[in-house]
C-alpha cells in the first residue's frame, strides 16, 4: 500500500525510524541478556550493578551444559559457595528432543495431510468436522493432562518416547490438519479429476499431482509443527520423569536448592536449545502468519 | 451382489487423525469424568479406578474454593490485559510499515524475533531482567537516582508484572504479524479515493480501514485470547502460582492440585469446569475461523 498516508514531513519520518529502532531494541533486549549472561563468568550472574557485556567471556556455561563432570570439577575447585547439581548431560536432552520432535512431527503431517486431503476434496464429515481438531487447541493442556497420567500408568506409556510422539502428535494435528487443507485448496481439484479420467486412483492421482504442486506448503507445515514441539514444556513436565528429558525440562533442571537459579548455565542452554527454533522460524517467516492461524490468513 | 461392508475411501483417510485424537482427548475426558466423581489421591495407594466416589463433592468444593474463583478471575483478567496491549502495540506498529522503506524487511524480522524463541527460555530471560539486582532494576535506580532493588517476583501484588510483560513482549509480534499482513491485503482502492477526497489519515484509519481490517482483527484477538487463557510456562517459570497463590492462573492451580497437593479428583473436576467453560465460549466465538460458511 504505497499510497496510503505517508507521514510526508521530516519530522514525522524521523519519529518513525526513532519508534521502530525503540521497538527493535525491545524486541531484541531479553535475547541479547540471554546471550551475554550465557558468556559471564559466574560472579557476574547477579552482580550488583548488573554487569551488560563481560570483560572475561568464557565458555564455562556451555562446558557446564554439555559436560556435567566438568561442572562437578569446576564446582569442586573454585566455587565453593555454588551447588552445581546438575543432573544429566545436555546431549541426552538434545538428543531426545529431536528424536521426539521428529517422529511426532512426522506422525502429524502425514495424518494431517491425508485428513486435509479428505476434508478439502471430499467433505468429509461436513462444514463442521474440521472445527473438532481445533478444540485440541483450546483447550488448556494442563486439563487433558491429569487423565492422561492415568492413562498413559495404565499403558506404561509414562517416561517413554511413544507416550510423548503420541502426546504431541495429537496436540499439533490441528495445525497439520489446517495449514496442509489450505495449501490444498489453493490447487484446482480438476487437476485430480484429470489425472483420475487417465485413470488413476484418488489417492494416486492426489500423491502424483497434487502433493508435489503443495511440497513447499508442506514442509512448511513441518518446520511450523518442529517448532512447536520443540518448544512444548508441560506435557515434558509432567509426563516424563528422568528417562526421557526433553530441552525445556533441561532447561527447567538447573536450578539447585542452595543457589537458586544458575543464570550463567540456564542462559547457555537457553541460547543453543533456541538457536534451531529460530534457525526454522526464518526459514519459514513466509509461512507463519498462515500457521499461526490455522490458515485463515495467508500472504 | 452383495458388497461386504467397507469404510468409505475418504473416511479411511481421516481415520489415523481422528483415532489420534481420540485416544488422547476422548479416552481421557472420560477419564476424567469417573476422577472428578472420586477424591482419588495417588498417594493413598489405591488404584484410580477403586477410589471411592464421593459423587459431586469436588464440585461442590470447587464451588466454596476462593482459590479455584481467584485463579479463573485473575486468568481472565490476564487475558483481557495482555491481548489489549498486544493488540494495542500490534496496531500502533503496524502504521509504521504501511509503506516501503529502506530497512523495513530487516525491522520486520527483528520485531518478529520474540515468537521465535523457546517460550520456556522466553521466561527465564525475564527472571533474569526482574532479578533484584537485574537490569530492569537497575536502569529504575539511574532514572531515580538512588538505590531501587524491588524483588519483583517476591512481591504478591507485583508478580505479575513480569508475566505479563514476558506473555506481551513474546506474543505481541505475532499480532503485529498478522494485523499488518491485514494491512497489505486490503482492497487500495477505498483508501485511494479517500485520499483523493481529501479525507485526513486519521479518518481514513478510523473509518475504513479499520472497518476492513475487522475480521483479521478479530481471528487475531481470538486466537491470542485462546492462547493466553492457557499460560503456563512463564507462570511456572517465574513464580510457579507463588507468593502463596498470588499469580496462580487456572493451568497452575491446576497443576499445583495434581502435581503438589496430588488431588488427582479434586483437580480432574476443576479440569470438567474449565472443559465446559471453554468450549462454549469458543463455540460462541469460533466463528470468524469459518471461511467456508
Amino acid at each position: 500500500m504505497a499510497e496510503t498516508p505517508p507521514a510526508g514531513s521530516r519530522f514525522w519520518r524521523a519519529a518513525r525510524r526513532v519508534a521502530v529502532l525503540a521497538a527493535m531494541a525491545i524486541a531484541f533486549f531479553p535475547i541479547f541478556w540471554l546471550v551475554s549472561t550465557s558468556l559471564k563468568p559466574h560472579e557476574e550472574w547477579t552482580s550488583s550493578p548488573p554487569v551488560w557485556v563481560t570483560s572475561q567471556p568464557t565458555l564455562q556455561n556451555y562446558r557446564i551444559v554439555f559436560f556435567p563432570e566438568a561442572a562437578r570439577r569446576f564446582a569442586a575447585h573454585e566455587a565453593g559457595s555454588l551447588d552445581y547439581k546438575v543432573s544429566g548431560s545436555a546431549w541426552k536432552a538434545f538428543g531426545d528432543s529431536a528424536l521426539i520432535a521428529t517422529l511426532a512431527t512426522f506422525f502429524s503431517v502425514v495424518f494431517g495431510t491425508l485428513a486435509a486431503y479428505s476434508i478439502a476434496r471430499y467433505r468429509t464429515g461436513g462444514d463442521n468436522y474440521p472445527f473438532q481438531f481445533l478444540t485440541i487447541r483450546m483447550f488448556p493442556p494442563i486439563a487433558v493432562v491429569v487423565p492422561m497420567v492415568v492413562l498413559f500408568s495404565l499403558l506404561k506409556l509414562t517416561d517413554t518416547y511413544a507416550g510423548m510422539v503420541i502426546a504431541y502428535t495429537a496436540f499439533t494435528l490441528p495445525f497439520s490438519i489446517w495449514m496442509i487443507r489450505s495449501f490444498i485448496e489453493e490447487v484446482p481439484a480438476e487437476l485430480e479429476g484429470a489425472a483420475m479420467v487417465h485413470g488413476m486412483t484418488p489417492m494416486r492421482a492426489f500423491l502424483t499431482i497434487t502433493v508435489p504442486l503443495i511440497k513447499g506448503g508442506v514442509l512448511a507445515t513441518a518446520l511450523f509443527v518442529f517448532i512447536l514441539n520443540w518448544s512444548e514444556f508441560l506435557f515434558a513436565l509432567t509426563l516424563t520423569s528422568g528417562h526421557v528429558v526433553t530441552v525445556t525440562v533441561q532447561v527447567a533442571n538447573y536450578v539447585s536448592a542452595s543457589s537458586g537459579k544458575l543464570y550463567g548455565v540456564q542462559a547457555a542452554m537457553g541460547t543453543i536449545s533456541t538457536i534451531p527454533v529460530i534457525l526454522f522460524g526464518y526459514l519459514i517467516q513466509r509461512h507463519l502468519v498462515r500457521g499461526l492461524s490455522f490458515g485463515a490468513i495467508k500472504r | 451382489m452383495a458388497r461386504r461392508f467397507s469404510i468409505p475411501f475418504n473416511v479411511r483417510l481421516v481415520l489415523p487423525a481422528q483415532l489420534t485424537m481420540m485416544a488422547v482427548v476422548l479416552v481421557p475426558t472420560l477419564i476424567a469424568i469417573w476422577l472428578s466423581l472420586t477424591d482419588w489421591q495417588p498417594t493413598s495407594g489405591v488404584p484410580w479406578y477403586q477410589s471411592e466416589l464421593i459423587w459431586f463433592w469436588n464440585f461442590n468444593d470447587l464451588w466454596f474454593d476462593d482459590r479455584f474463583t481467584a485463579a479463573l478471575i485473575r486468568t481472565i483478567i490476564v487475558v483481557a490485559v495482555c491481548v489489549a496491549a498486544e493488540l494495542g502495540i500490534a496496531l500502533s506498529l503496524a502504521l509504521l510499515f504501511l509503506d516501503d522503506w529502506p530497512w523495513r524487511k530487516l525491522a520486520v524480522s527483528v520485531i518478529i524475533l520474540p515468537m521465535m524463541i523457546v517460550p520456556v527460555d522466553a521466561a527465564n530471560a525475564f527472571f533474569m531482567l526482574f532479578n533484584e539486582r537485574g537490569p530492569i532494576n537497575h536502569v529504575i535506580s539511574l532514572l531515580l537516582g538512588r538505590r531501587f532493588e524491588f524483588s519483583w517476583l517476591s512481591d504478591a501484588n507485583w508478580a505479575m508484572a513480569p508475566i505479563m510483560l514476558a506473555e506481551i513482549w513474546q506474543w505481541t509480534p505475532l499480532m503485529f504479524l498478522l494485523v499488518l499482513t491485514g494491512f497489505m491485503n486490503l482492497p487500495r482502492n477505498q483508501v485511494r479515493a479517500a485520499i483523493v477526497l481529501g479525507a485526513s489519515p486519521v479518518r481514513i484509519f478510523f473509518r475504513i480501514m479499520l472497518p476492513l481490517l475487522a475480521p483479521v482483527i478479530t481471528l487475531a484477538v481470538l486466537i491470542r485470547a485462546i492462547e493466553t487463557f492457557k499460560i503456563f510456562d512463564p507462570v511456572y517459570i517465574l513464580t510457579r502460582g507463588g507468593p502463596g497463590a498470588s499469580t496462580e492462573t487456572i493451568s497452575m492451580f491446576m497443576y499445583n492440585g495434581a502435581f503438589v497437593y496430588f488431588r488427582m479428583g479434586y483437580v480432574a473436576a476443576a479440569a470438567l469446569i474449565v472443559l465446559v467453560v471453554v468450549t462454549a465460549i469458543c463455540m460462541a466465538l469460533a466463528r470468524p475461523l469459518q471461511r467456508h460458511g
